[in-house]
């Protein structure tokens, strides 16, 4: 168990190495072709959008390291948000209440793909289609179809607020890479998410609980997806029923173009971070140069599968 | 949810033709049933409708069964079958699209069940149709703008999702009147899905880019242009640039009243839910009706929104 983690981690490095230089070098063509580009401003802007999608895609990281798979993101930023804001409205309760509550409602819905994944033996990818559905369902009963709007001016701060001239954003997306990097790397959880993914029979073998390893992984989806929706909730200033349609595929993108291996495994929040960062330069860059929407989601593939050979290139040109 | 009441009823239909074949003619004093297939019940504008139907069909006396296409044609052609098989006396559709809801109005037709088409249209011709004409909902917007710029400046236009009629329509209608003010330059245009996130995003971007040269900005709805007066207001341009949106949801009737969003385009869900159930009843009885009912688009700007806030 040990040697074969130990054996995959340069690799991983080389691979993460691999797509931090296709960010570099799209930046770099971006900044020669757009003055615009390279502009703190801009800068700021571009990762104060990557925080929700980096949120979903280190709670996915965490999920897709173990081998499953959590389509249910979406449907949680509008559960959460609608939730969140539904306790927001101004005079009514302080604001850690609707934060609480958000919070609560995700860690509940990421418990329960857990417990159902872990219960019933079937396939992550059905479990959380279910709970995708159930969820955007749950967001539509919760809010009667209608966005939930006039939110408090505090709970409006976390995401339009600045702090000594950085998003607030920002700050909750660098305090949560910091915690999962810490859980992953620091943590006995951690290994134990990468032994399940890697061999699951072995890593049961071994004596790990592994339906409490899973159990902890789908709830911290389900955490870190509440903290994406309060986020998107506030920086709209409204909680919307029909927020983050197609949200999970931007974040397991995130994840897999950062080096997390679907098969399970291998996986780094850093290179999650960078992931969710190129997919936000791509989108800003398009923008910038006034790319029409049709073009824009054809580059956006091509560039995704361009950056994913690079890197697998780089991989195989290193062992 | 909103299946539920199609099962029983189907379930109850079943039943109906087994133990009281002949029964359907006796109870024609009694109330009128019709069958109700909504685009999608996760917009709001949609849901504003139906609500007003229902409010309606209470009022008089019309038993409204109504299900939930979520955008998709084949599953509303598949709801307007089953409501045949049920023999409703009427239907009501808010098509999903002009060309896959068209076998909806073939199906209702041929089964003799009048079908009324509400909000938006399909090519093959219904029993009537009530709704607006979203080229000029545009058009308003569109000549707000060029009136309030004198004619001259430079407008970014916020799409919904790309080839959806409404989207069509809105950027025909507001394309018309680009070209008849030639001081007018579209400088940049992109889809915001009709999200506000989505919207609140490129407009950031374009912030970047345009900055200080933006005039205006017209968005395809409500939802896509706050989220474009978020992202002005949070760089410190809003004073500088007009924005302008359609639907008049009450986030955007509020935005207006604070003066934060220009102005917006009221689409009257009231009329066209309350005159959809009239037609359909006119036309379930044999009575005379319209075959065309259009509902007028307002204005509405800081000077006339109180009287559209509720």
């Amino acid at each position: 168990m040990k040697s074969t983690l130990t054996d995959k981690v340069p690799l991983r490095r080389i691979g993460q190495y691999g797509i931090f230089l296709a960010l570099v070098l799209i930046c770099l063509v971006l900044a020669l072709i757009t003055p615009k580009f390279l502009t703190v401003p801009n800068l700021t802007i571009i990762v104060t959008q990557v925080s929700i999608n980096a949120l979903l895609a280190f709670g996915v990281t965490f999920v897709i390291i173990t081998g499953g798979i959590d389509l249910s993101l979406g449907s949680m930023v509008a559960v959460t948000g609608v939730v969140a804001a539904s306790f927001a409205h101004p005079d009514t309760y302080p604001l850690v209440v609707p934060l609480a509550m958000g919070l609560l409602a995700g860690v509940l819905i990421g418990a329960f793909n857990g417990f159902v994944i872990t219960k019933s033996k079937v396939p992550p990818f059905i479990v959380t289609l279910g709970t995708m559905t159930i969820g955007r369902g749950l967001a539509l009963i919760l809010s009667k179809g209608r966005p939930i709007s006039n939110l408090s001016d505090t709970f409006n701060f976390i995401g339009g607020g600045k702090v000594l001239g950085v998003p607030f954003p920002i700050l909750v997306l660098v305090v949560a890479f910091v915690s999962c990097s810490v859980i992953l790397r620091k943590t006995v959880l951690g290994r134990y998410m990468y032994a399940v993914g890697g061999n699951e029979q072995a890593a049961r073998a071994s004596g790990i609980d592994v339906s409490k390893v899973k159990m902890w992984v789908y709830t911290l989806s389900g955490g870190l997806a509440a903290l994406a929706g309060i986020v998107l909730t506030s920086r709209i200033t409204t909680g919307q029923p029909n927020a983050g349609v197609g949200f999970e595929l931007n974040a397991i993108a995130a994840a897999i173009i950062g080096g997390t291996s679907t098969s399970g495994g291998t996986g780094t929040m850093a290179g999650t971070l960078i992931g969710a960062l190129l997919i936000g330069v791509i989108s800003n860059g398009l923008d910038l140069l006034n790319v029409t929407s049709y073009y824009q989601q054809v580059a956006m593939g091509v560039i995704i599968i361009g950056a994913v050979v690079l890197d697998s290139f780089n991989r195989t040109s290193a062992s | 949810m909103k299946r539920l009441p199609i099962t029983i009823l189907a379930a109850t239909a079943l039943l109906g033709t087994f133990f009281t074949g002949c029964n359907r003619g006796d109870e024609s004093g009694s109330k009128l049933t019709v069958g109700v297939s909504m685009l999608s019940m996760q917009n709001e504008f949609i849901v504003n409708v139906s609500d007003e139907m229902e409010k309606k069909a209470k009022e008089l006396g019309v038993e409204l069964v109504v299900v939930d296409a979520e955008r998709s044609a084949l599953k509303q052609v598949e709801q307007i079958e089953s409501f045949v098989a049920q023999q409703v006396d009427a239907i009501i559709m808010n098509p999903c699209e002009v060309e896959a809801s068209s076998p909806a109005v073939t199906r209702a037709l041929a089964a003799n069940i009048p079908i009324i088409n509400v909000n938006s249209e399909t090519k093959t011709q219904p029993t009537a149709f009530v709704g607006s004409d979203d080229v000029e909902s545009a058009r308003i917007a569109m000549r707000y703008i060029a009136e309030r710029l004198g004619g001259r400046g430079n407008v970014i236009m916020i799409h919904g999702y790309m080839g959806q009629a409404a989207q069509l329509k809105r950027e025909q209608g507001a394309r018309e009147i680009l070209q008849n003010y030639p001081g007018l330059k579209l400088i940049a245009h992109q889809s915001g899905e009709w999200d506000r996130s989505k919207s609140m995003s490129l407009m950031e971007n374009w912030i970047q880019s345009y900055g200080g040269q933006i005039n205006a900005v017209f968005a395809q709805n409500d939802e896509m242009g706050m989220g474009a007066v978020k992202a002005l207001t949070a760089a410190g341009l809003k004073d500088k640039v007009v924005v302008v949106s359609i639907d008049a949801i009450p986030d955007a009737l509020d935005a207006v009243k604070k003066g934060t969003l220009d102005a917006t385009v009221f689409q009257n869900a009231e009329q066209q839910g309350a005159r959809a159930v009239e037609t359909a009843l006119k036309a379930a009885k044999g009575e005379a009706f319209d075959k065309q009912v259009l509902i007028p688009f307002e204005l509405v700007t800081k000077e006339n929104v109180a009287q559209y806030l509720k």
